[in-house]
């Protein structure tokens, strides 16, 4: 049915293009129809994304599927070139199912400036999409920097009260990662063009570019800082705690579900396939393995101390992506497979409960913990809804949350045992951070009058919660399909990876400094 | 798990509908989540117009009948179905398990979890006891918890927990089994925080999750060595390889099991993660028979029991699985034998008997530990729901007069036998069985297990053998000990005159018809559930009436096909077990004595406390000496708090105030603000004085031609 | 049609966008006196109009150079695609100039004759410039146009600064025209001829006396650097485009910036190739030097002007990854790079004019609270114009920027490409700066007393101003063919460039 349409040939185009349709039709009509047109949009264009799931077929191996390019510069070699493969799948099955729920969601939190604001969202949606859709390195960037500029107006201008400081420190930190990437972007073009001429951005062909052990290092670390903010690994994680608390609902649940993933993402993506000498060298594994281990139990040290539930959330996506990290640098089918679970499940969970803390705050319009108690008497299903996803946030078996962790875990324990350890113990510290604020908030008396008050779940937000719940459990309970689909993708990444020959230390150590002539003198 | 595991058995008996077994706990669960869902959102009303929602006003809501069909109906249902299979499997004599494969779980790279339910006579056995007991104690708490405003509620956990455990017996790979670990933890956490209104309760809770989790963490590495080891984890696949792969006593294999003794000790409340089941008292008195006596917490046992193969492998963890069973089982008496709080004293209790349990499985009596495990489930879930009948008949009590005493502590309570005699009669018997008095269940159990623990002392070439006469002391200290502290329940109870108050006694009542019977037929089960596990020379003993009793050794002939590769193990590797205890004689002399023993304790006990006068809680003076120690608990809790929970909560806080907030967040911000605080030092330079400009203007052009001169 | 130039009046039809500037000068000086006793309101913008007219001549007629070839190199005037595309560029700058300033300068009441007649002769003096082949001419050029531009910077009388800006500016160019002059000298003795080809050809051969060549090479640098404001070099900046007339400063950012560089170029990376391994060095420390100062300093600025002022010498730092790179990319990224800049300054400088109210008060940033909110089109407009400075994707300014970028990669300046993206960062905090206050803050009680009209010629400047900068940002393709094959011209002088690709 899909074939007769042509829909291989033209849904990404539309994924893309749609929701800019969609801002234009938001700007240009009344203030009041703006939310419910966002609605509609980013709902066609998740009902569009659905058919992927039928369209690309793991059978056909790993590579891209979908795919269709078009010059843009030709000048560079630049493509507007998007293809489909495993990986990027469920990324932007993700995003299209993540944002008309993060538009239902602000339908009461955004109260004033409503056109831009849901025009923005849908610009978001826009960029997230190229993201995870580009296949040429170019249109990548473009797109990957194009997701700031609308996070960076819905954090200051609908945030809470430092939302500038917020929004300033997550644009300028993200950008700083990302701009040393462009240098390694345009090093690697280069190269490109010296050694076997080609003048292209194209993935396929950027791939074939034969770089020493020396670049790799330096090109490496330069795409791994620009993710490791993006992700947000330890210890680049600081802005994401203020961006969450000061970003409107919508926001922070379009931060946390999908924006983080473009950074994990670009691991996958650029980090293993592009510098596999890199990749593998020893030291660099052992770092990001020890950095995702930290990030795991720091981060939800920290989030067990904090009084502000959205804070305490923050900071367990920075525990949980550092699970991503640990799965990914696993280097093995089980880590990989893992990680990619985990940034689904967290994408779900997390931006679940962003989403319930936004309408706890827009019932209490305060997100400390002491001031909640025996909300669960008033507001049962709310808090239903709350221990589910937070259960499913901390892996319970049965929930999507788990099966994720399980692989990651898995994978980095077959290869690392003594990290293993450690990165497992995060299952235990998640129950520390997420059991007591449960119980602060929905357990314990209900002495507060203004908890008293408290409204339990309307309609709407019945409607919102319901899909993510059922995703939730549906995946924790039979995850396979996934894991089928994501596989040859996943095994194309590890061969590449294992394709390039260990690196001997000796080429690292004196390995030829990128700036060569310059600095001769 | 890999083709050959889901290959279906050529075994003649074909199960019925096992995978309904497990279905219909969790329909349950489904209707009364939704009842309790819709009846949530009617109290959330009242709650907010400010009254408290009692369903006693305009009479009994609809929400009232259709859970107790439903909750206690599919309980039914699941066991009549276990019992058609049971009997199904007694009459084939099946040696290997019996696998059924629903759905692939997990499939990545080369692991491959099925969604795979295995039967055999372990799982069939322990599927006996979750349905049969469970379905007795959903009907006890029909009348139990009649008039809670959550009742829907209760009930809609209480099948979901059953689903869990379910899962956990019948699953037929670790992973599966792990589901279930967690979810019966995940039920705990939600029924002993059931009333969550009280923080205390919520808090209960939350300690037995967290520190269940950290068991949870043991499971999780297990399983992955498991998968490094056999690229498989079902548990067909490590079983069949496990001799082959193995080393008696080799590293890998001791770490596997300490691992899955870690997991145990959690869910099974033993040292050092027992902290957490006394405080789970907080939740209704039948969830704690259910979940934290009969079934759930022996789910630690079931594992090792399940793994024999791989402990039998590992003598050091046999060992240490030994070693912390019976200090738990002497540790945790010690503690029963000052608590004031009937509850309390069976939470104990419950602990010091898994100990027991793990004793037996420990010294390799797998058979030993199921037995006990079973006979534990009967007359410890008839203790707890005797108790519960007691609180419950003494809050009424208390209720009427609004009284502000503790319905649970014994010193208020006194004389209800006169009150409430069936429960008095019932729980007296369940008294002697735990006491290990003959011919109760307990006494058969129990006194298997230390005999067995003798018999390894003395096995020809067991390791440590001095360690197990050592553990086989300690096991008969704690069983005198049980003998004492169930006695004084049951004297300061039921016995000597009542103390609840003149007023207030006339509102004691015996328990109704819902809870009295299953307590009757407990009793029944405590009395001769012993009877199916009897070696030969007891039975042929005066012990066994000669021969004439009808007992039989069956339960160890049922489980041969579980235990046998694992028997075969010990026996190539210890050699012959010893026919004497250390301090020799035979089984059925031990027996005769420790029979005795325990009778004379709880007879002196009786005659002692029977004539003291305890006073009421209010009056009573603070314990002295040792016996506040007991009281307190030996202070393990204070301990844990002071040197595990607040160090970590302090370093936390040090980390969130500290280094994230003020080191590596600092040093974000202190970057930008140096670029700021550089550029206004350079703006200084900016004097709007031409010559300035030309004196800046002159040094560039200096240094320029400085550096060419330096150049060439 | 082919021009030889031994033919002396062929230089008339090489240098007609010149002459008929020059020549349309002269008129507007003439309309201007001529109606000097009807004095009043409209004149100015009538020759505004007028003006602009003979700059859409020039550019016509610039156009129409394209069908003309030029015979040999030797000729004091080049007449290649380098000098064309960047006549396009001083061009659109004097015209945009002029569109913002029509309302200012009548406003404020300047001899409108004055300054658009002046304005016309420094872009002659620019258009001049970027076309000589003889450092003799560049210089007659440079002077034309500086003379203009004092004049220009202190045209306001009624005004102090003003005043102090054109003085300012008049003795530290002075100043720096001695140094631009002694290095042709040096130059001079060092190779005996004043023609960039010459000169190319004789320091290839070696025949170039090595000390003096250096000498002069490093004086001349220094005259360009003064030019185009380059730390050391540019303290009278901030001061002068603050003082000036906002027309003033934004003509001055541009277009004298850009001939500036055109020259820069063509003089370093034509006549001084074969000395590259020598001068690269100090050209790359000025460059770090410019970028990281300027862009430091900008983020304590509180006045949008001073700031963009800053901005500018910031952009010069990254023009002159160019210069340093001397490759094919690098100068067509030039090319294209200055095009772009050229939109988007004098587009924020004509949101300067509007929010200062056609005046020279109500700069500091706090005036531009809430402005987003109070009039969304211009708020629009000056975040695309932001964004686009501060070199983000989907605005020219980024294309401009990878283009210097990829020149850079080409010559292996690895370095300073990262230094290069790292002060970027810190200037993204400036102009986020002001979109923050535009959008994220309320309008302030007399700014939303004052409401902004936009005038017709205005209007024009700002729309073309976005819409250009985002069709570059989205289709570059043709522009950069374009700007390429104006930098091959280059090359067919002597040696030409080199590309230092690895």
């Amino acid at each position: 049915m899909l074939n007769a349409l042509g829909y291989e040939n033209w849904a990404l185009h539309a994924l893309i293009w749609l929701p800019v349709l969609g801002m234009a039709h938001v700007l240009w009509a009344a203030e009041d129809r703006a939310k419910w047109l966002a609605l509609r949009w980013s709902l066609v264009v998740f009902a569009l994304s659905v058919g992927l799931w039928w369209a690309y077929d793991p059978a056909l191996g790993g590579g891209y599927q979908l795919e269709s390019s078009r010059p843009w510069i030709a000048a560079w070699g630049v493509n507007y070139a998007l293809g489909l493969d495993g990986i990027s799948l469920f990324m932007v099955m993700l995003t299209t199912f993540t944002t008309p729920l993060a538009v239902l969601g602000s339908f009461n939190y955004i109260k004033k400036r409503q056109k831009p604001f849901y025009a923005l969202m849908l610009l978001l949606e826009v960029g997230v999409v190229g993201v995870f859709t580009a296949v040429d390195l170019f249109l990548f960037y473009v797109f990957f920097e194009l997701t700031l500029v609308p996070m960076y107006f819905i954090i200051g201008i609908w945030g809470g009260e430092r939302r500038v400081y917020a929004a300033i420190k997550f644009f300028l930190y993200t950008a700083f990662g990302s701009l040393l990437m462009l240098v390694g972007i345009l090093y690697i073009y280069a190269r490109g063009k010296a050694l076997l001429g080609v003048t292209s951005f194209a993935f396929v062909d950027l791939l074939q570019i034969p770089l020493t052990p020396g670049e790799q290092m330096w090109l490496f670390g330069a795409f791994a800082l620009a993710f490791a903010i993006k992700v947000p690994v330890f210890p680049f994680h600081t802005w994401l705690p203020d961006a969450h608390v000061e970003a409107p609902t919508p926001g922070s649940v379009m931060l946390a579900a999908v924006l983080l993933k473009m950074g994990t993402y670009g691991f996958v993506r650029f980090l293993l396939p592009f510098f596999p000498v890199a990749a593998q060298h020893p030291s660099v594994v052992t770092l990001m393995l020890v950095l995702g281990v930290v990030g795991i139990i720091y981060a939800s040290w920290v989030a067990a101390v904090q009084p502000d539930a959205k804070k305490l959330v923050a900071y367990t996506s920075v525990a949980h992506m550092g699970f991503v990290v640990v799965g990914i640098f696993a280097l093995n089918v089980n880590g990989l497979q893992g990680g990619l679970l985990v940034m689904i499940s967290h994408g779900i969970s997390t931006g679940a409960l962003f989403l319930l803390l936004g309408m706890l705050y827009e019932r209490r319009h305060t997100r400390l913990i002491d001031e909640f108690g025996g909300i669960g008497r008033v507001a049962p299903w709310l808090a239903t809804a709350f221990v589910i996803t937070a259960l499913s946030s901390i892996g319970l078996p049965g929930t999507s949350g788990f099966v994720g962790e399980f692989l990651a875990l898995l994978g980095v324990f077959e290869d690392h045992p003594g990290i293993g350890i450690f990165a497992a113990s995060g299952v235990i510290f998640a129950a520390y951070y997420m059991l007591p604020m449960v119980q602060s908030v929905f357990f314990n008396a209900l002495e507060k009058p203004e908890n008293q008050a408290v409204q339990d779940l309307s309609r709407r937000e019945v409607a919102i919660l319901a899909p993510m719940i059922a995703l939730m459990i549906v995946i924790g309970v039979h995850p396979t399909p996934l894991l089928r689909k994501m596989e040859p993708s996943v095994q194309m990444v590890l061969e590449r990876v294992y394709a390039a020959a260990p690196p001997s230390a000796a080429v690292i150590e004196s390995g030829r400094d990128v700036s060569g002539s310059e600095m001769a003198e | 798990m890999q083709a050959a595991g889901l290959e279906e058995p050529q075994g003649a008996w074909e199960p019925l509908l096992p995978g309904l077994i497990i279905l219909l706990p969790l329909l349950g669960f489904a209707i009364n989540g939704a009842l309790a869902l819709s009846a949530a959102r009617k109290s959330a009303d009242a709650v907010r117009a400010g009254r408290e929602f009692d369903f006693l006003e305009n009479g009994r809501p609809a929400s009232h009948s259709l859970p107790t069909w439903v909750g206690p109906g599919v309980m039914l249902l699941a066991f009549l179905l276990t019992l058609v299979n049971f009997v199904g499997m007694l009459g084939a004599d099946l040696h290997e398990p019996v696998i059924r494969s629903y759905w692939t779980w997990i499939a990545t790279g080369d692991l491959n979890v099925a969604a795979a339910i295995q039967l055999d006579q372990l799982s069939m056995i322990m599927m006996m006891i979750i349905t049969g007991v469970g379905f007795l104690i959903h009907v006890f708490s029909v009348g139990y918890m009649q008039d809670d405003p959550g009742y829907p509620r209760y009930f809609a956990y209480l099948n979901l927990f059953v689903f869990f455990m379910l899962v956990l017996v019948m699953g037929a790979s670790y992973p599966i089994m792990f589901i279930g670990w967690e979810g019966v933890g995940l039920c705990s956490y939600l029924l002993i925080g059931f009333w969550f209104s009280d923080e205390e309760k919520a808090s209960a809770g939350k300690k037995a999750f967290i520190v269940n989790r950290i068991g949870d963490l043991g499971f999780l590495l297990a399983i992955f060595l498991l998968y490094l080891v056999f690229q498989r984890v079902d548990y067909v696949g490590v079983f069949g390889n496990a001799e082959a792969v193995f080393i008696y006593g080799g590293p890998v294999i001791t770490t596997v099991t300490l691992f899955f003794l870690l997991a145990a000790t959690g869910k099974s409340a033993q040292i050092p993660l027992y902290i957490w089941l006394p405080d789970a008292m907080a939740g209704p008195t039948p969830v704690s028979a259910l979940i934290h006596a009969a079934t759930m917490v022996t789910a630690g046992v079931y594992l090792i029991v399940r793994s024999a193969v791989l402990f039998a492998l590992a003598p050091l963890s046999s060992a240490v699985v030994a070693g912390i069973g019976v200090l738990t089982a002497l540790f945790a008496a010690t503690i029963a034998l000052k608590q004031q709080d009937i509850k309390k004293v069976l939470a104990y209790s419950t602990v010091s008997q898994l100990g027991y349990m793990f004793l037996g499985v420990g010294v390799g009596a797998y058979t030993a530990g199921v037995f006990h495990l079973m006979t534990h489930a009967f007359f410890k879930a008839l203790l707890f729901l005797g108790a519960g009948a007691v609180i419950h008949s003494m809050h009424h009590a208390l209720h009427h007069t609004h009284k502000d005493w503790d319905a649970q502590d014994m010193r208020n309570m006194g004389g209800l036998r006169a009150y409430m005699p069936i429960t008095w009669v019932t729980m007296w018997l369940a008294t002697l069985a735990i006491a290990g008095i003959w011919p109760f269940a307990g006494f058969f159990s129990k006194d298997e297990i230390i005999w067995m623990t003798g018999a390894m002392a003395g096995a020809e070439n067991a390791p440590y053998q001095g360690l197990y006469t050592v553990y086989w002391i300690l096991a008969l200290a704690a069983a005198m000990m049980t003998a004492f502290y169930m006695a004084r329940l049951m004297v300061m109870t039921f016995h000597g005159e009542n103390r609840t108050g003149s007023t207030e006694a006339e509102h004691l009542h015996e328990a109704p018809k819902t809870m009295w019977i299953p307590l009757a037929i407990l009793a029944a089960l405590s009395v001769f559930g012993g009877w199916i596990n009897v070696t030969t020379d007891l039975r042929e003993s005066i012990l066994g009436g000669f021969g004439f009793l009808p007992m039989s050794e069956w339960l160890h002939g049922w489980l041969e096909p579980v235990t046998e590769a694992a028997h075969q193990i010990q026996e190539a590797n210890l050699g012959e077990l010893a026919h004497a205890a250390p301090l020799g004689g035979g089984e059925v002399v031990w027996g005769l004595i420790s029979t005795v023993v325990a009778l004379s304790v709880v007879l002196v006990t009786m005659r002692r406390l029977g004539a003291r006068k305890v006073p009421v809680a209010v009056e009573d003076a603070e314990p002295k000496g040792f016996s506040r120690i007991l009281f307190n608990k030996w202070y393990v809790d204070e301990f844990y708090h002071r040197w595990v929970v607040d160090p970590i909560l302090t370093t936390s806080r040090v980390l969130g105030r500290i280094v994230d907030a003020k080191i590596i967040d600092g040093a974000v911000n202190l970057v930008g603000n140096a670029a700021r605080a550089v550029g206004w030092v350079g703006s200084l330079l900016q004097t709007g004085q031409t010559n300035t400009y030309a004196f800046f203007f002159t040094v560039g052009v200096l240094v320029i031609l400085a550096m060419i001169g330096l150049q060439g | 049609m082919e021009l030889d130039f031994s033919n002396q009046a062929h230089f008339i039809v090489a240098l007609a966008p010149e002459i008929i500037l020059a020549v349309w000068g002269i008129v507007i000086l003439m309309v201007g006196v001529s109606s000097r006793r009807s004095e009043g309101p409209g004149e100015s913008l009538d020759l505004g109009w007028l003006s602009l007219l003979g700059i859409f001549a020039a550019t016509f007629a610039n156009g129409w150079l394209y069908g003309v070839t030029e015979v040999g190199t030797h000729s004091m005037i080049a007449l290649d695609g380098f000098a064309l595309f960047s006549n396009w560029i001083i061009l659109g700058g004097a015209g945009l100039s002029i569109l913002i300033s029509q309302s200012y300068v009548e406003k404020q009441g300047l001899q409108a004759a004055e300054f658009y007649a002046l304005l016309i002769y420094s872009t002659v003096g620019l258009m001049v410039m970027v076309a000589a082949r003889d450092l003799i001419v560049i210089f007659l050029g440079l002077e034309i146009m500086s003379v203009a531009v004092y004049v220009l910077s202190a045209i306001n009388r009624r005004s102090r600064t003003s005043a102090e800006a054109g003085l300012k500016y008049f003795l530290l160019g002075a100043f720096s025209t001695g140094f631009f002059l002694y290095g042709i000298a040096l130059v001079y003795g060092a190779t005996g001829s004043t023609h960039i080809s010459a000169i190319a050809e004789s320091i290839a051969s070696g025949a170039a006396h090595g000390a003096l060549l250096m000498f002069g090479i490093a004086l001349l640098a220094v005259g360009f650097s003064f030019k185009v404001s380059v730390v050391p070099f540019h303290m009278w900046t901030p001061d002068v485009y603050e003082g000036a007339p906002t027309p003033v400063t934004a003509f001055m950012s541009v277009a004298v910036k850009a001939g500036a560089f055109l020259a820069f170029l063509r003089v370093f990376s034509v006549a001084f190739t074969d000395a590259y391994e020598s001068w690269w060095v100090i050209l790359w420390w000025l460059t770090v030097l410019t970028m990281v100062v300027a862009n430091l300093i900008a983020t304590v600025q509180v006045s949008v002007k001073r700031m963009l002022a800053y901005s500018g010498i910031a952009h010069a730092g990254y023009l002159m990854v160019a210069i340093v790179a001397a490759n094919e990319s690098a100068a067509a990224g030039l090319l294209f790079y200055l095009l772009i800049y050229t939109l988007m300054n004098i587009g924020a400088f004509g949101i300067v004019i509007l929010v200062s109210g056609q005046g020279e008060d109500r700069l500091e940033i706090q005036e531009y609270a809430g402005l987003g909110w109070r009039h969304p089109l211009l708020g629009l407009g000056f975040t695309v114009f932001l964004l686009s400075l501060a070199g983000f994707p989907g605005t020219g300014g980024f294309i401009g920027k990878v283009f210097l970028l990829q020149g850079a990669m080409e010559a292996d300046l690895v370095y300073l490409s990262v230094i290069l993206v790292l002060t970027t960062v810190i200037s993204y905090w400036y102009y986020l700066r002001v979109a923050w206050y535009m959008w994220m803050r309320d309008p302030t009680l007399n700014a939303a007393a004052s409401p902004i009209q936009v005038p017709v010629a205005m209007r024009l400047a700002l729309i073309a101003g976005v819409i250009l900068i985002l069709y570059l940002g989205v289709f570059p393709g043709t522009t950069m063919e374009l700007a390429r094959s104006s930098v091959t011209a280059l090359s067919a002088v002597g040696p030409g460039l080199i590309g230092l690709a690895p």
